[in-house]
């Protein structure tokens, strides 16, 4: 399926995926990595974000290679053919303080990605930038306020 | 040396095809760096650093390396970046 023609690369514009304090869970225990993926997705589909059928996708998704970004945190999201499952670009948050343990390392902090479009490569690119630095990924993982977690994802949008 | 390229994947350079670059760029004789508009360069290995520059598809990148084995990591990693890295598309 290619929802994108080529050459429609400079006319297309997508909204970064946008993090609301209601999606953000500080305080989530899963005993494994498929049981984490199964919140991410509850967690989407109560916010109105996504089909039920994006459920399935994530975990497929998350078979094909680990999303374990680095740093303890994660970003479970859909495959290509499942953007037609998004209904509004968004992102969910939720924190395991006792780690999940996730293909030989551990997860902290699932920042779940539902994207329809390339709007979520500018929240990756904040998110990669935030990992490389250890004193900024420390606080994301051990952030507990919503409204902080809030701040630090959707703030990084000015950034270069 | 450098080589400029278009990125060939629709959905633009995400984890995966990141991780399928920096994987390749792990295997060459010598080290590769990407540049991406004004963006400063970022080790091609690094999947962490691929994903800063937040490529969107058709943007051009810049490959550079120097030393024996500089070409041939140069054709290798322009050829990977140009293609389509999502298999459910190719």
């Amino acid at each position: 399926m290619n929802i994108h023609p080529a050459g429609a690369a400079s006319t297309r514009s997508f909204a970064r995926p946008v993090l609301e304090s209601r999606a953000i869970r500080v305080a989530e225990s899963a005993p494994d990595r498929e049981s984490a993926i199964h919140r991410c997705a509850d967690v989407l589909e109560e916010i109105g974000a996504v089909h039920p059928a994006y459920r399935e996708a994530m975990l497929d998704r998350e078979w094909a290679m680990s999303t374990h970004l680095g740093e303890g945190i994660a970003i479970p999201h859909g495959l290509d053919a499942s953007r037609l499952l998004v209904r509004r670009d968004s992102l969910a948050v939720l924190r395991f303080p006792d780690g999940v343990g996730w293909d030989g390392g551990r997860v902290f902090v699932c920042v779940a990605i539902a994207a329809r479009g390339d709007g979520h490569l500018a929240l990756l690119a904040a998110l990669a930038a935030i990992l490389l630095d250890p004193d900024r990924a420390r606080a994301l993982r051990e952030a507990t306020d919503p409204a902080e977690i809030v701040r630090m994802l959707n703030s990084v949008e000015d950034e270069p | 040396m450098i080589r400029t390229v278009r990125l060939g994947s629709a959905a633009g350079l995400h984890m995966r095809a990141a991780a399928q670059v920096a994987a390749a760029a792990a295997e060459q004789r010598v080290p590769v760096t990407v540049r991406c508009g004004e963006h400063a360069p970022v080790p091609a290995d690094s999947v962490l650093g691929l994903l800063t520059l937040g490529v969107a598809y058709g943007c051009e990148l810049t490959l550079e390396a120097s030393g024996a084995g500089a070409v041939d990591a140069l054709a290798r990693l322009a050829d990977l970046l140009s293609r389509e890295l999502d298999v459910a598309r190719a």
